[in-house]
């Protein structure tokens, strides 16, 4: 039997893998970007202990390795009594890291948005939540397509590091697969490929979205974030 | 933490520090190399290596690491964990810092090459004289920020069983029955390196801004 | 062994099917100083550009001190690399965009190809440098960046640049149409003195008063043709083409 053979008859766990992976990253991702939006109107309408206090989270969070976050919330928190497994561990620290990066993005495009709208979206403030939803949001996410994209397969490629917190996603099933029947080669192939395979569908998506923005007039903004 | 615990959390460091360093050394240059040659528009190496860009991109280094580690010895190179680490940052931020440097040679004023035509220099003086301190300066907050996300990327070696300075945190913790405080150390450290990076980056910044103006 | 610095006979160019010069012959005998005008799109910076082969003329020969530029003595190969580096350190050009290299100081500037082209010692070419910078009357900025200097004094630096080559010729591009009206001055102040010091000169200006004072011939380019080619007297006063004629009213 040859070894991509061998692959095939367990193709089953490399595709529960690959669910277990795409799962965190969709969930993760959209809830993620929500929970940017929220942070981004807190930080660029309030002017008080709130909007630092995110700010002061938005920029340290962006200085920590995604792994040792993970570390924090899966090894760390038990001593203070929080014991979470490592799928909830897993989307915490996805959710939440991937949160900061979002908001430094919109956030830098909110500041380059023109003046009058800036000052409309603060009279605007918290009173008027579907004015945010409607007018500004869409506007930074048009703009910012292209960085976000790259965002999302940061977020994509940061779900392998989850395995190492014992998350079954598709490294640690072709890790499995590979340890058990020793085909390294055909089953780190076949990850990588699923990986680039999806981070394509996620370009191709951005591709998309930056098609709307330009009919709209909208050219992607200048953004100084990247990867 | 005692004593003990504190000089393996600097062991950590170090590991963390010499690998990523060694990384860059190599990444830099080769990721101006693969930009040099994808703008030669040599046909055939022009597609591979936008293959190899799009792949470094989205591929994980937890995966990449793995697949080197494990498949390198099938082939005939048995790789010890340090240098297939090495080995898989290299390839990891090259990809990412060609893009960089392509984005730079790419923006190069047409009149500055003119100029130094002018003044009689052959294309290889040009280049090392006039093109390249300039894509130097210019390139270089953004292979600074590509810096920062290689260090954020490197606990990933972690996985072949290296000791790193994310790992080192298991290690203490495992003697001390107390995880916390060597992961909040662990992840002060990442912090004050990683912001002094970004510091760097936008003095660098700065300073590329004065060139163009 | 002539004397002619500057020889073009018969010189054609076609950019994407668009003839931008037609059949253009120009001689610059040694110590002349020869005035190209004619309206914007008239073909001035491409005759400029093709006499040190920035670009290739598709017709037509070019030769600087008697050695012709691009082409190999037999007439056919084109030159390497180095060759035609070798045959541009003896032609100067001062650009309309200054181009001077940002990343190094204004003595650097002037010393850069001197040291690495030419192959001048180092301490020899910054004492011709300060020599330079001196007479084009910014000595005090030799350690200056680009950046901060005006861009009058950028264009003083880029003619002190082309000078430090010790050239057969200078070309000069519209040096004063990049620069605010009272920065103009100090720039011409310069280009005539090199003129009256017997620098063999082709300047493309827009400058009238610089061209009738300064110039030894005028050619007046139009639509890629030599349309008038005369001395700045007979030019001026008694233009024999209506198109001169109509040039002259626009301009002075
Ligand atoms: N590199 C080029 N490619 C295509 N067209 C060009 C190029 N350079 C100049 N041209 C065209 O050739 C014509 C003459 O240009 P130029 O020599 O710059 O004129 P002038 O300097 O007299 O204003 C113009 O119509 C210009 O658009
Ligand atoms: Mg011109």
């Amino acid at each position: 039997m040859s070894r991509w053979d061998i692959l095939w008859d367990h193709r089953a766990t490399i595709i529960r893998g690959f669910e277990n992976t795409l799962i965190l990253f969709s969930v993760s991702s959209v809830a993620a970007f929500l929970l940017s939006s929220a942070i981004v109107l807190v930080i660029q309408t309030h002017r008080g202990a709130l909007s630092g206090f995110f700010r002061t989270i938005v920029d340290g969070m962006r200085m920590l390795p995604f792994l040792m976050y993970a570390y924090i919330l899966y090894y760390g928190l038990p001593s203070l009594g929080i014991r979470l497994d490592a799928w909830t561990a897993g989307f915490i620290a996805l959710i939440t890291y991937h949160a900061a990066y979002f908001a430094e993005i919109l956030r830098g495009t909110w500041a380059t948005l023109p003046k009058g709208q800036t000052e409309a979206a603060r009279a605007v403030g918290f009173g008027n939540l579907a004015m945010y939803r409607r007018v500004i949001l869409p506007q930074l996410m048009l703009r910012t397509a292209p960085v976000l994209g790259n965002q999302l397969i940061v977020c994509l490629k940061d779900t392998a590091f989850l395995m190492i917190i014992t998350v079954r996603e598709l490294t640690a099933a072709a890790s499995a697969v590979q340890s058990t029947y020793f085909i390294p080669f055909e089953a780190f192939v076949v990850a990588i490929a699923l990986y680039w395979l999806t981070s394509m569908a996620i370009e191709v998506l951005v591709a998309r979205i930056g098609l709307v923005a330009e009919r709209r007039g909208l050219g992607y903004g200048h953004v100084d974030s990247r990867r | 933490m005692d004593q003990a615990a504190f000089s393996a959390l600097l062991a950590g460091a170090w590991t963390t520090a010499w690998i990523s360093a060694i990384a860059i050394a190599v990444g830099v240059p080769l990721g101006l190399a693969l930009a040099l040659l994808r703008e030669a528009r040599v046909p055939v190496v022009g597609h591979l290596i936008v293959l190899y860009v799009s792949l470094g991109r989205a591929t994980p280094l937890v995966t990449l690491v793995l697949f080197i580690f494990l498949a390198a010895p099938l082939f005939g190179f048995p790789l010890d964990r340090y240098t297939a680490a090495v080995i898989t940052l290299i390839l990891n931020t090259a990809a990412f810092n060609a893009e960089v440097w392509r984005a730079a040679i790419r923006g190069f004023p047409r009149e500055q090459v003119e100029a130094a035509r002018a003044a009689g220099m052959t294309r290889p003086l040009y280049f090392r004289r006039i093109m390249l301190p300039q894509i130097w300066i210019t390139s270089l907050p953004g292979l600074v920020n590509e810096m920062t996300f290689l260090i954020k990327a490197s606990p990933a070696i972690a996985v072949i069983g290296i000791v790193d300075l994310t790992r080192v945190t298991n290690r203490i913790a495992a003697v001390t029955y107390e995880p916390l405080p060597p992961i909040i150390a662990a992840a002060v450290i990442y912090m004050v390196l990683i912001s002094a990076f970004v510091r760097l980056q936008r003095r660098l910044d700065e300073r590329a801004h004065r060139l163009t103006m | 062994m002539s004397t002619l610095v500057v020889e073009v006979r018969n010189v054609s160019k076609t950019f994407a099917g668009v003839e931008v010069l037609r059949d253009v012959s120009l001689s610059v005998a040694r110590g002349q100083t020869v005035s190209i005008l004619g309206p914007s799109g008239s073909g001035k910076s491409t005759l400029l550009r093709c006499i040190n082969w920035l670009e290739e003329p598709d017709r037509g020969e070019i030769s600087i001190a008697g050695q012709r530029i691009g082409i190999r003595p037999d007439g056919k190969t084109l030159m390497s690399d180095r060759e035609l580096a070798a045959m541009r350190a003896r032609i100067g050009m001062v650009f309309q965009s200054f181009n001077l290299w940002p990343h190094l100081s204004v003595l650097q500037n002037v010393t850069e190809a001197p040291i690495h082209v030419l192959g001048v010692p180092r301490d020899e070419a910054i004492e011709r440098a300060e020599r330079l910078l001196d007479k084009v009357g910014i000595a005090e900025k030799r350690d200056a960046y680009p950046y901060v200097l005006s861009g009058g004094q950028k264009q003083r630096v880029a003619i002190a640049r082309a000078l430090a080559m010790n050239p057969e010729v200078i070309l000069f591009d519209e040096p004063t149409s990049a620069l605010d009206p009272e920065l103009v001055g100090e720039v011409l102040t310069v280009m005539r003195a090199l003129a009256d010091e017997g620098m063999t000169m082709v300047v493309v200006t827009h400058e009238m008063a610089f061209a009738r004072e300064a110039a030894d011939e005028i050619v007046f380019l139009d639509q890629g043709r030599v349309v008038e080619r005369a001395d700045p007297e007979t030019f001026f006063n008694k233009p024999s083409t209506d198109r001169v004629r109509q040039f002259l009213q626009r301009y002075s």
